[in-house]
């Protein structure tokens, strides 16, 4: 599967987590990991699948590295039909009223564009009990395998 | 043939300079020196107890030092037990990350009056730094004079029932403090009005999670500035919240005039409002909380004062900035890290711009820091924390230097 790993972060948990996940799947797999402070929305790919992790920050906002981006797809305005996203979100149950607000609002945003979402979004919870990547990585190796059946498994 | 470079300082901005260092260029010797047995600085020491999820960001700096190659020297004070000079003959690079931990004062009378505080001395205390001082008696009534996050955590633990404490790593000795504190009222007082006050508004509104607590804002007032209008609407929001025994009063637009006492301690604030019209409020503790400078181990006005390219963190050649040393006490843990990307880009820049010059001893210069607390011995006081912790609690932290110390070295005859 050829893969774009994307993350939004702030304090950079999500960027090691995306690392992590990079290391679990490749070899197996083609990954590009990227800051989406470096992505621009014309480079969605309907041959890839694009994982994004992404944590929430201030009251409910996202992080710094991912609100150029959602600023550039909001101005651009592109129809992201027959693009797939999964989506892993890092957030802190602290903040019980925007809980994972960031990665909701990206997933939707993407939805309102026409992306189509794979699998449910998981979230990570800061002062829970476990670690980002006990869960991330199963949630990685499913999401996988749900894109080789939606795009396909040359792709 | 590879650089040598020091961080002096192993809080959120030596972390992150090291971080984005090593990413870039893995083969650097790299050692964070800090005067403390324990690393993370205000991650571990300033943050909040109750905020376990901010320190969080523990998981990546552990990395550095178990994957990333990095070298802790811990219980190495620079300007005392190793002098900036030799420090920077030894490296091709040093980098002042040491914070500012010495609390600014209001410079007004009677603020060396008993039961005045600062924000800093004070959650060293509660959070158990090992140079802290003892917790103090605040008595029913305390004043905190400031409106910046800092104040905020500090109305928050005071205002805490014991349960509301539950999970948190606050020790049992502040936690016993706190439970039997007799504290009535909390005022919170800013100079400034509202809009410009500098606390998140998200810190606001945790306020209103709080059981034991009833809240009154006085003088919000109105802005037409988003983020202005954002802290009010938070502090308009919690205004009336809760019917708990202990009162917390936000007042706006005061600036401190004189405190007074009798025999020696405070028993009243004086103000003045934007009206030049004069306000007393009583209270039996008076603590400031309005932000912190350079505590004189190093030369830090000196060395910021005359610097190179302050902006870009570049005091002299091969002698660097960064954090809150560099900035000033502003800025929260994602700042610091914006702050250190940019400058390793330009230490390596530096760097490279110099081509091969003899190879730099590093931490061989320093046969005393055999004795020095090594990230084993770190890793050895972070594990017995973690074991001693009581029900309720995610750690409990070892005060004391000796115990830390023998605890660190124990095994250990030189750091890893
Ligand atoms: C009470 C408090 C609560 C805070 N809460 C939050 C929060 O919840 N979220 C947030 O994002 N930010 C918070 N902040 C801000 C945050 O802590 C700072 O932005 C950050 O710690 C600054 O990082 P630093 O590395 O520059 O300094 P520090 O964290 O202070 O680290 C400096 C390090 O240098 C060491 N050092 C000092 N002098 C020497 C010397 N001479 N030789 C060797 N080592 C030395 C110190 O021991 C320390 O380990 C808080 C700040 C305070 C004061
Ligand atoms: C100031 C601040 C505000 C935050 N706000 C939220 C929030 O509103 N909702 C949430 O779920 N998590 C919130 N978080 C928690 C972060 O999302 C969590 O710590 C995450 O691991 C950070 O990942 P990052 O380092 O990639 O940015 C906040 C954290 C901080 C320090």
């Amino acid at each position: 599967m050829n893969i774009m790993l994307l993350y939004g972060t702030e304090t950079g948990n999500a960027e090691m987590l995306a690392e992590d996940i990079m290391a679990e799947l490749d070899g197996d797999h083609d990954v590009e990991c990227r800051n989406l402070s470096d992505f621009a929305p014309d480079e969605f790919d309907r041959s890839r699948l694009h994982m994004i992790v992404c944590s929430t920050y201030g009251d409910g906002e996202l992080p710094a590295s991912a609100q150029p981006f959602a600023e550039a797809l909001k101005a651009a305005a592109p129809s992201l039909s027959g693009i797939h996203f999964a989506i892993f979100g890092l957030g802190d149950s602290e903040y019980e009223e925007t809980f994972n607000f960031g990665s909701k609002g990206l997933a939707e945003l993407l939805a309102s564009h026409g992306a189509v979402q794979i699998g449910e979004r998981i979230t990570h919870d800061a002062s829970g009990s476990d670690m980002a990547e006990d869960l991330a990585f199963p949630w990685a190796a499913r999401m996988v395998a749900l894109a080789e059946e939606k795009i396909g498994e040359n792709a | 043939m590879s650089r040598a470079v020091a961080i002096v300082g192993s809080g959120p901005s030596g972390c992150y300079l090291a971080q984005a260092l090593l990413k870039a260029a893995p083969e650097l010797r790299l050692d964070l020196v800090d005067r403390l047995p324990v690393p993370y600085g205000l991650v571990r020491y300033g943050v909040a107890p109750d905020h376990q999820g901010t320190k969080g960001v523990i998981r990546q700096f552990e990395r550095l030092f178990e994957r990333q190659g990095a070298g802790f020297v811990g219980n190495v004070a620079v300007g005392e037990d190793v002098g900036l000079d030799d420090l920077r003959a030894a490296y091709d690079a040093v980098v002042l990350a040491a914070g500012l931990s010495a609390d600014r004062t209001l410079g007004i009378a009677g603020e060396t009056l008993e039961g005045v505080h600062r924000a800093g001395r004070l959650t060293r205390a509660l959070y158990e730094h090992p140079d802290a001082e003892p917790l103090p008696e605040l008595g029913p009534r305390v004043i905190i004079m400031g409106n910046g996050n800092v104040a905020i955590d500090i109305v928050r633990l005071l205002a805490k029932t014991p349960d509301e404490l539950a999970g948190s790593d606050l020790g049992p000795v502040p936690s016993a403090w706190l439970a039997g504190s007799g504290i009535e009222e909390i005022e919170i007082v800013g100079r400034s009005p509202a809009a410009a006050a500098k606390f998140d508004a998200v810190m606001v509104k945790e306020l209103a999670k709080l059981e034991g607590v009833r809240i009154r804002v006085l003088g919000a007032g109105a802005s037409d500035d988003p983020e202005g209008a954002k802290k009010i609407a938070a502090l308009e929001a919690i205004d009336g919240h809760g019917a708990g025994p202990r009162r917390i009063t936000f007042r706006f637009g005061l600036t401190p005039m004189e405190l007074a006492g009798e025999g020696g301690r405070i028993s009243e604030a004086r103000f003045q409002d934007a009206q030049g019209r004069a306000i007393a409020l009583p209270c039996s503790a008076f603590v400031t909380a309005i932000g912190f400078g350079a505590e004189g181990v190093l030369p830090r006005d000196a060395l910021i004062g005359s610097a190179a390219d302050r902006e870009a963190g570049v005091l002299a050649p091969g002698l660097y900035a960064t954090g809150w040393f560099r900035r000033g006490p502003q800025g929260t843990i994602p700042d610091n890290r914006a702050d250190a990307q940019l400058l390793a880009t330009r230490i390596l820049a530096d760097l490279e711009a110099e081509g091969t010059p003899a190879q730099k001893p590093g931490r061989n210069a320093f046969p005393a820091w055999a004795r020095a607390v090594g990230y084993e011995g770190w890793k050895r006081i972070d594990a017995a924390e973690i074991a001693a912790a009581p029900e309720n609690r995610c750690r409990v932290k070892i005060a004391s230097r000796e115990t830390m110390l023998a605890l660190a070295l124990q095994t250990e005859e030189c750091p890893q």
